[in-house]
């Protein structure tokens, strides 16, 4: 059988900041043309482990590799594979959107022509073409992400990694961003994205759901959802909040998550008949099982993370006694 | 080193200049504005002490001592009062500030090789005018001498050299100072932003990423600021000699070798402090931290001298000191290579030191 080609591996990486630990021990691959999801909630780790794969960060143990070599002899010129958008707006906000086009391409020696062509195609993908002459420090939120976006393209490269380009992106901007992934996506590009929405992570094909510095899971959005212990029940009743504070207390309840007019509920054991007997003292109007969704799977995960971690912590406590 | 890139940074920095024309317009009007304070205000504000003279020993040399303080722009001869008793009226009625008076046999004192004293006696109602008028009067009988001021004003000693520079302007000395003034705190100021802003914004890193090398960078960076700051001291070199006729008597080698090795520790100092600041305000502080000690300790203000001696030895770890050494010896005094070769050899060990650690943590910082 042949063996995938790997675009970005992370193997045993371990990175921390004086006492906090941002990267422990984090196995991660990613192959060629891959559109991967980096899931976790803020302060999981997932701009130090995307900064170390972009070549950009240290690390303190363990391996990172792009494209087969090693991230900490990488030259200078092998970098023109990777793109790297940060979370953070990070371009000239007082030159106009062609000279940010212009100069980022430049640097990296794309020549006259082909940036001429390259900005007249990005700008029409992202619908911005009438903007080239703005300052970029004066575009909405969901078009400067954009324009990061074109500018990280604007040299071509094959490997694309995104540290959340959509947050604080309004909702109909975040879906059009994501069109614009799914489309690199279809032209071949590797593409892995860190996000903390779960909504989003299902569109892609592999997630690696990271917390407190560890990847706990991975796997495709499907397996992810069925690998998850237990039994999902949405419930509709009139004082939700009431039902949901009593279900927080019980103990075979593992989470609960409000939707829009229902109440979803993950618990690790007991049926549909039980629930509701559970729940007599209140207004029920449904008690439906349904499968457990990622919003779900999420929350799950977190708090398996933390739990690990606190863990950790009180044997870590015990044993420096 | 490519000049490819060198060139795309350096216009990019251009065209953000361009763009902020708020910082571009106090820049070219910060030296105008720093010419008029410093050259004019100050200059003018102890121009016109009323003074009387008594000359009782009416000699060649008493004659110089009277136009040594009739040509010094701080006083204003308006009486030759005939003998002492004529003075205290003249006080009491507010006419005249400030007495001088040449005694009796004070030529005959200097030609038998002795020291003579000089009287000068200052309305003491105002006791800011009292000081000011007693330190001038020394420095101009210190400047007839060619000596350095003694400490107490009223009794001076006058041993009159013929060597002397009867035009002792502040201006003089003031603007050719404002040079090198101007140049710290525009270069270094607006380095210290300019990187530190790039690097806030997360852009600095994003730069780093493209194949771009340390030098390249830095010289982009540089570059625009380095012209303006060129603008800025043609300005006041324009405008001190046309305006205020500060005579330029030095080499203009001399100077602009100074002047290079001053910009480059100005950069250089904005540089180290934007890349060991992680924000804008750390910026700032740091910027005031070096730029008010130079300012109160250089020389620029209040002569070094007259500083205590446990304070004025930081006057030397000071670039600014050197520079207005050079600055004021080269530019008006004519002071040649020679002479400035110390000053100038302390520039060049600071902006070897400051340059070189600036250029060692770009490029650590790019590294990473």
């Amino acid at each position: 059988m042949l063996r995938e080609e790997i675009a970005l591996q992370a193997r045993s990486l371990r990175r921390s900041f004086g006492e906090i630990v941002a990267l422990d021990s984090v196995d991660l691959s990613v192959p060629v043309g891959a559109l991967y999801g980096l899931l976790g909630p803020d302060g999981a780790g997932k701009t130090t482990l995307l900064r170390i794969l972009a070549t950009l960060g240290n690390l303190d143990a363990g391996v990172a590799e792009v494209n087969g070599s090693n991230v900490t002899d990488f030259e200078r010129e092998q970098r023109a594979a990777i793109g790297y958008m940060p979370q953070q707006f990070s371009l000239y906000p007082d030159l106009t959107v062609a000279e940010n086009l212009r100069l980022f391409a430049a640097l990296r020696g794309v020549s006259k022509t082909q940036r001429a062509q390259r900005q007249q195609l990005l700008l029409d993908m992202v619908g911005m073409t009438k903007f080239s002459e703005r300052l970029a420090g004066n575009l909405s939120g969901g078009m400067k992400q954009k324009l990061m976006l074109i500018s990280m393209l604007m040299h071509d490269p094959d490997l694309l990694i995104l540290d959340e380009p959509t947050t604080g992106v309004d909702p109909l901007s975040r879906h059009e961003f994501w069109e614009l992934l799914a489309q690199l996506h279809e032209v071949g590009k590797t593409i892995l994205v860190a996000t903390p929405y779960m909504e989003e992570a299902a569109n892609c094909d592999e997630i690696a759901f990271i917390a407190a510095g560890k990847i706990t899971k991975t796997g495709t959005p499907d397996q992810i959802v069925s690998d998850i212990p237990g039994f999902s029940y949405e419930i509709r009743a009139e004082d939700l909040f009431e039902v949901q504070y009593h279900l927080d207390s019980l103990e075979q309840v593992v989470t609960t998550a409000m939707t829009e007019n229902a109440l979803r509920v993950l618990v690790n054991a007991g049926t549909r008949t039980e629930l509701a007997q559970e729940l007599s003292g209140f207004k029920i109007s449904d008690i439906t099982q349904v499968p457990t969704d990622l919003e779900t799977a999420f929350i799950y995960l977190a708090q398996q993370a933390k739990a690990a971690t606190v863990d950790n912590d009180r044997h870590f406590q015990e044993v420096t006694k | 080193m490519s000049i490819r890139r060198t060139r795309l940074l350096i216009w990019k920095e251009f065209l953000q200049l361009r763009r902020d024309r708020l910082l571009g317009g106090l820049l070219i009007a910060m030296p105008i504005l720093q010419l008029i304070f410093f050259g004019y205000v100050i200059a003018a504000d102890i121009s016109s002490l009323r003074t009387a003279i008594v000359d009782l020993d009416h000699s060649s040399v008493s004659r110089q001592v009277a136009d040594g303080f009739a040509n010094s722009e701080y006083f204003n001869i308006v009486a030759f009062p005939e003998s002492e008793s004529e003075v205290k009226p003249l006080l009491d009625r507010g006419e005249v500030r400030v007495v001088v008076v040449i005694p009796e046999r004070t030529s005959y004192r200097l030609a038998q090789g002795k020291s003579a004293d000089i009287g000068v006696i200052v309305d003491g109602s105002n006791s800011q005018v009292s000081q000011v008028a007693g330190a001038y009067a020394t420095a101009v009988v210190a400047a007839l001498n060619g000596f350095e001021p003694p400490a107490s004003a009223p009794s001076l000693d006058a041993r009159v050299r013929v060597q002397f520079n009867p035009k002792m302007e502040p201006v003089n000395t003031m603007i050719p100072g404002l040079i090198a003034v101007i140049m710290m705190l525009s270069l270094t100021a607006i380095m210290s932003m300019a990187v530190v802003r790039e690097r806030e914004s997360g852009v600095l890193e994003r730069l780093f990423i493209t194949p771009i090398r340390p030098g390249e960078y830095l010289i982009g960076k540089v570059t625009p600021y380095a012209a303006l700051a060129c603008v800025q001291m043609a300005i006041i070199a324009l405008g001190g000699s046309l305006w205020f006729g500060v005579p330029f008597n030095g080499s203009l080698l001399l100077v602009l070798t100074g002047l290079l090795l001053f910009m480059l520790i100005s950069i250089g100092l904005g540089l180290l402090i934007s890349l060991v600041s992680r924000t804008r305000a750390q910026a700032i502080q740091s910027v005031l931290f070096i730029m008010l000690p130079s300012m109160v300790l250089s020389g620029f203000i209040f002569p070094i001298e007259s500083m205590p001696e446990q304070i004025s030895w930081v006057s030397y770890l000071l670039p600014l000191t050197h520079a207005l050494i050079v600055m004021r010896g080269s530019f008006v005094k004519g002071a040649g290579w020679e002479a400035m070769g110390q000053p100038l050899l302390a520039m060049v060990a600071f902006a070897v030191v400051i340059f070189g650690f600036a250029v060692f943590a770009t490029r650590k910082r790019m590294v990473v």
